[in-house]
């Protein structure tokens, strides 16, 4: 949270010669950050970035109280001054003395002070005032108006100002509202409030949003001659609740959601009711009201010399160390090994244990201040993992030609419905952004052709691959998430997609199979049915191969066949690598043959190498395939095939002898079992 | 020489001069028919006590006919040459390369400097459960990064011991799985995935980011700026170095906001970086309310990590104006890199 610092405000309490660089240099490095500066005629502003564990520091004293601290460690000559009053008791004025009628729920608000002031002059503000809350960004209304917001900017406390005679029966109830209450704020909206949220009633109706804005009817105005001075404190849960229910928040809600320190409570009202009396007339005019049943602990922490010598890797003397807590506003004994250290109560909810102290110390010593140097513990030993071999693998890639793309892992519903896979069996987000971001992807092909389609106007022959997580469901474990692999080849065919999937198998040095997908088998629907193969290795199947299917070519508008592929990484990781042994180069020569012959055009090729290579035993060691071609004067349902034997001996060049029987019984085997006619 | 050799040898030269195919002469010379190769074979015919002087003939011969086929081969490829001409300056025939994304390039980087330090690049889920996300990150139930305005959460049965699960906004979910998987010493890179309910100028819902996390004995704040510095150097360039201000994550005490050097001005301040700084993301000592959530005990063991966004790196060094090109795959873009 941000929050401006006029500099001239900044020096009411921060005495120093310091000029406005060192004070900002010093507090980015050591405390809050300076984001950024502007000039306001002589004025400077700061802009600051206020962490949220630190509201203590969202407040001008805040910010000088930090100031001090640091600059107090860098040795430069600083003094800090609180605002005037707010040590002041709060003791009556008047004879009478006006009465209030509370009743709290202690659980919703944790400290409730109120007093009531008379005699109330309602004024313009005086021009310090505005100008100071207009250069903070809040417009000047009265100067009662004005104090509560200036004394919240100054201190960090939000605090309301009532005017007590619009209060029936100077009653007042907080407590959880009903079912269908609702109240006109002072911005003029009428807000229907959600039950559970923290009001105040009087006698006969809600008069405050608390925590958040006060109601018109208890508003102060320009006749207002009473006034109830309220700071206190709420549950921060609930405050933060409604906010976002009501989708409206304002400075004070900014504040009691981050919490508020309840020893500060008293402070803020008292320099509150000093400013009334300065700015309007104002008298004491009741008794103090504070309702403070659980006081907020202190509690002290110990820290050992060798603990921060360890985390701060240099050794700092504990001396030096209390100094600086002190400088903070901590109580500090320190012994001869460890400290003792007790924090203020505005730190009192951030810091806890030893490391807060560490923090504190290293902090306001300056991280900047310390050395820097490479770890020196023992190395760990471990195995790769499957992220760092992908490296590999898409290097590889890259060089075979083909481009990396990366897409969101969430999709449209209509993308799913491509899938067919039903959205109770896939990933679905609870609370999507938008429908385009509803699904966790159970496929990459998906994204992919959407990036086909995407650039189809500019190329023609894309080749591109994405290697990520698909998400599926598990029942009630978590989603199966197993690092895929998909490529797309743009104006492609199954040769091509067959091809790079050929070489991605060498690069993962595993065995590569394509086998038809048996009619029974599920069709994955992303892919022609007739069309599409599985992928195996090591009798495993890890993915699938084949032509888009037209109907997700249609969806996304792609012209030409899309050649895909789908592989599962996780699965193929775990399976064996072939390592490359030494096989002794043969000392003579093969005999090298080829066969044409035309068989029938649904005969696989595995099928026909398989045929010959078992006839072709002993000799045939290798078999090459030359040509396959189609052609209507060869027949209408036949295709050629050319093949190349390679006959080989260890013990020297096979002659005719050798070869001729092997040749016959390939031959005669091509014809019996394929009926192939071996073409001369 | 012996008359036959000699005769043999003026035959060779014959053919050599006149053909223009080396590997013909070769064989017309020392095939299995050649006229040498059958010259050789008369060895048989002579009688012993002239072998040795055969013998010496047919070698000499031998050496003289080799010479020469060396030369025509030799003249036979300047004769080509010579016809030939090519311009040297017209494009030649490269295979097409590929290319990486962007951010695989920075991962495959980071990977490689911080490998140097001895640290591993695992992998952790991106759906998670809450417990890791947040909860065992020290992160109480109403932390608004927890509610359903800033995370997303997915459709499931709720785990009584897990909480609900969700899409993880940061690379810390794999923290205390690290500390389940392994005892320390600990030296973890994760590179993942994130997701947030965020998108505008500067935001895309999903995100990547590096996280590194180092356990041991006696880790300080002096090792976590030296392994930054490591980082940066190698990653950025040399001179460039690190700087920590003060910050908070919930996660980490102290925590720290990590600024680099700018790589225009070096620390000076210019108009780019104004300050001279420019930030790079978030670290921190290891609170230990997250060390005991992955059993390990803070009086023993104590540690750094970070989380830093990819995108943002990647933008700092390559001046991409919109990380949303990142993930638009258009290939004019991919194609730069």
């Amino acid at each position: 949270m941000n929050l401006l610092i006029p500099l001239s405000w900044l020096r009411d309490y921060l005495k120093t010669d310091v000029t406005a660089k060192t004070i900002r240099e010093q507090l980015s490095l050591c405390g809050p950050s300076v984001e950024r500066e502007e000039k306001r005629g002589e004025d400077t502003i700061f802009d600051i970035e206020v962490t949220t564990n630190r509201p203590d520091a969202f407040s001008i004293y805040g910010i000088a109280r930090e100031a001090n601290a640091i600059l107090d460690w860098q040795k430069a000559k600083t003094i800090l001054v609180p605002p005037s009053g707010i040590h002041e008791t709060i003791t009556p004025q008047t004879k009478q003395l006006l009465n209030l009628e509370i009743k709290i729920d202690t659980k919703l608000c944790p400290r409730f002070t109120a007093v009531v002031l008379d005699n109330i002059k309602i004024a313009p503000s005086p021009a310090l005032l505005k100008n100071r809350l207009e250069a903070c960004g809040i417009r000047s209304i009265n100067n009662i108006v004005d104090i509560s917001n200036y004394a919240m900017l100054e201190l960090g406390n939000p605090m309301h100002m009532f005017d007590y005679d619009k209060i029936h029966e100077a009653k007042m109830t907080l407590r959880e509202s009903r079912k269908g209450e609702s109240l006109h704020t002072l911005d003029g909206i009428n807000r229907k409030l959600p039950e559970g949220t923290i009001v105040i009633e009087d006698a006969d109706r809600l008069i405050d949003l608390c925590g958040i804005m006060g109601g018109e009817n208890s508003a102060v105005s320009s006749r207002t001659k009473r006034i109830i001075v309220f700071v206190q404190a709420y549950d921060p849960v609930k405050i933060r609740k409604t906010t976002q229910t009501l989708a409206f928040r304002t400075d004070a809600a900014s504040r009691f959601e981050k919490g508020i320190d309840l020893d500060s409570i008293p402070e803020a009202l008292s320099r509150a009711v000093n400013l009334c009396k300065k700015y309007a007339g104002a008298k004491v005019a009741s008794e103090l009201i504070d309702i403070y049943p659980n006081k907020q602990k202190n509690i002290s922490i110990e820290l050992s010399d060798s603990k921060l010598s360890n985390y701060l890797g240099i050794d700092l003397k504990l001396t030096d160390a209390a100094r600086i807590l002190k400088s903070l506003g901590f109580s500090v004994k320190t012994g001869n090994q460890e400290l003792v250290a007790t924090p203020p109560h505005w730190r009192a909810a951030d810091v806890i244990d030893e490391e807060d102290l560490i923090e504190e110390i290293a902090r306001i010593y300056g991280y900047h201040n310390l050395p820097s140097e490479l770890p020196v513990g023992q190395i760990p030993q471990e195995d790769e993992t499957d992220l760092s071999r992908v490296i590999k693998l898409k290097t590889a890639l890259k060089y075979l030609g083909l481009t990396e793309t990366m897409a969101y892992s969430i999709i449209p519903a209509d993308w799913l419905k491509l899938t067919e896979i039903k959205p109770q069996d896939s990933v679905e987000l609870a609370n999507p952004l938008s429908s385009d971001w509803q699904f966790m992807r159970p496929s990459l092909l998906v994204s992919l052709a959407d990036v086909i389609a995407k650039n189809q106007n500019m190329r023609t022959n894309i080749k591109i691959f994405e290697i990520a997580k698909t998400y599926s469901k598990n029942g009630n474990e978590l989603p199966i998430q197993e690092l895929k692999i998909g490529i797309v080849l743009q104006n492609s065919n199954f040769e091509q997609i067959k091809g790079i999937v050929e070489n991605l198998f060498e690069v993962l040095a595993r065995p590569l199979v394509v086998i038809a997908r048996s009619e029974a088998a599920r069709q994955s629907s992303l892919l022609e049915p007739s069309l599409s193969a599985i992928v195996n290795s090591h009798n495993k199947e890890v993915g699938t191969i084949g032509i888009l299917n037209h109907k997700v070519a249609q969806y996304f508008g792609i012209d030409g066949q899309t050649a895909v592929a789908e592989l599962n990484l996780s699965t193929v990781y775990q399976l064996p690598a072939t390592s490359n042994s030494y096989h002794p180069i043969p000392k003579f020569p093969p005999i090298i043959e080829d066969v044409s012959a035309i068989f029938a055009k649904e005969t696989p090729v595995a099928e026909i190498i398989k045929t010959v290579s078992e006839a072709g035993k002993p000799l045939v060691k290798n078999i090459e395939i030359l040509d396959i071609y189609v052609d209507p004067k060869i027949g209408k349902d036949k295709k050629s095939v050319t093949l190349r034997l390679y006959y080989q001996k260890t013990d020297g060049t096979p002659t005719e002898e050798d070869v001729k029987p092997i040749r016959e019984s390939v031959l005669s085997a091509l014809e019996k079992s394929l009926s192939a006619q071996i073409r001369k | 020489m012996d008359p036959k050799v000699a005769e043999v040898l003026e035959q060779a030269e014959k053919i050599i001069s006149s053909s223009q195919n080396a590997d013909q002469i070769y064989i017309e010379i020392f095939g299995k028919n050649g006229i040498f190769t059958a010259l050789a074979g008369e060895m048989k015919n002579i009688s012993p006590e002239n072998r040795a002087a055969f013998g010496q003939s047919l070698n000499a011969a031998k050496q003289q006919i080799e010479k020469a086929l060396t030369k025509k081969r030799s003249s036979l490829v300047v004769s080509r040459s010579s016809t030939q001409s090519i311009d040297v300056t017209a494009p030649g025939k490269a295979q097409k390369i590929g290319h990486l994304h962007l951010v695989s390039q920075a991962i495959e980087e980071i990977v490689d400097i911080f490998k140097r330090l001895g640290f591993t690049l695992q992998s952790y889920p991106e759906v998670d459960w809450d417990w890791y996300a947040f909860e065992s990150l020290n992160m109480p139930k109403d932390h608004p990064a927890r509610d359903d305005w800033e995370t997303f959460f997915v459709k499931s049965e709720r785990s009584a011991k897990y909480g609900q699960q969700v899409l993880t906004p940061h690379t810390s979910n794999g923290q205390v799985r690290e500390m389940e998987r392994t005892k320390p010493p600990i030296r973890m890179l994760n590179i993942s995935r994130c997701y947030r309910r965020q998108i505008d100028v500067s935001h895309t819902p999903m995100f990547h980011q590096f996280e590194g996390l180092y356990i041991d004995k006696k880790v300080s704040i002096p090792q976590l700026k030296g392994t930054f510095d490591f980082f940066t150097e190698n990653f950025f360039g040399k001179g460039r170095v690190t700087r920590l201000r003060p910050h908070h994550f919930r996660f980490t005490e102290p925590s720290f906001e990590v600024d680099i050097t700018c790589g225009v001005c070096m620390g000076k301040g210019c108009r780019m970086c104004k300050s001279g700084w420019l930030e790079l993301g978030g670290s921190g000592m290891v609170h230990p309310n997250v060390l005991r959530s992955g059993n390990l005990d803070p009086k023993i063991y104590s540690g750094f990590a970070f989380g830093w966004g990819i995108e943002r790196t990647i933008a700092m060094k390559t001046e991409i104006p919109d990380i949303r090109l990142l993930y638009q795959n258009d290939l004019r873009f991919l194609e730069q890199f």
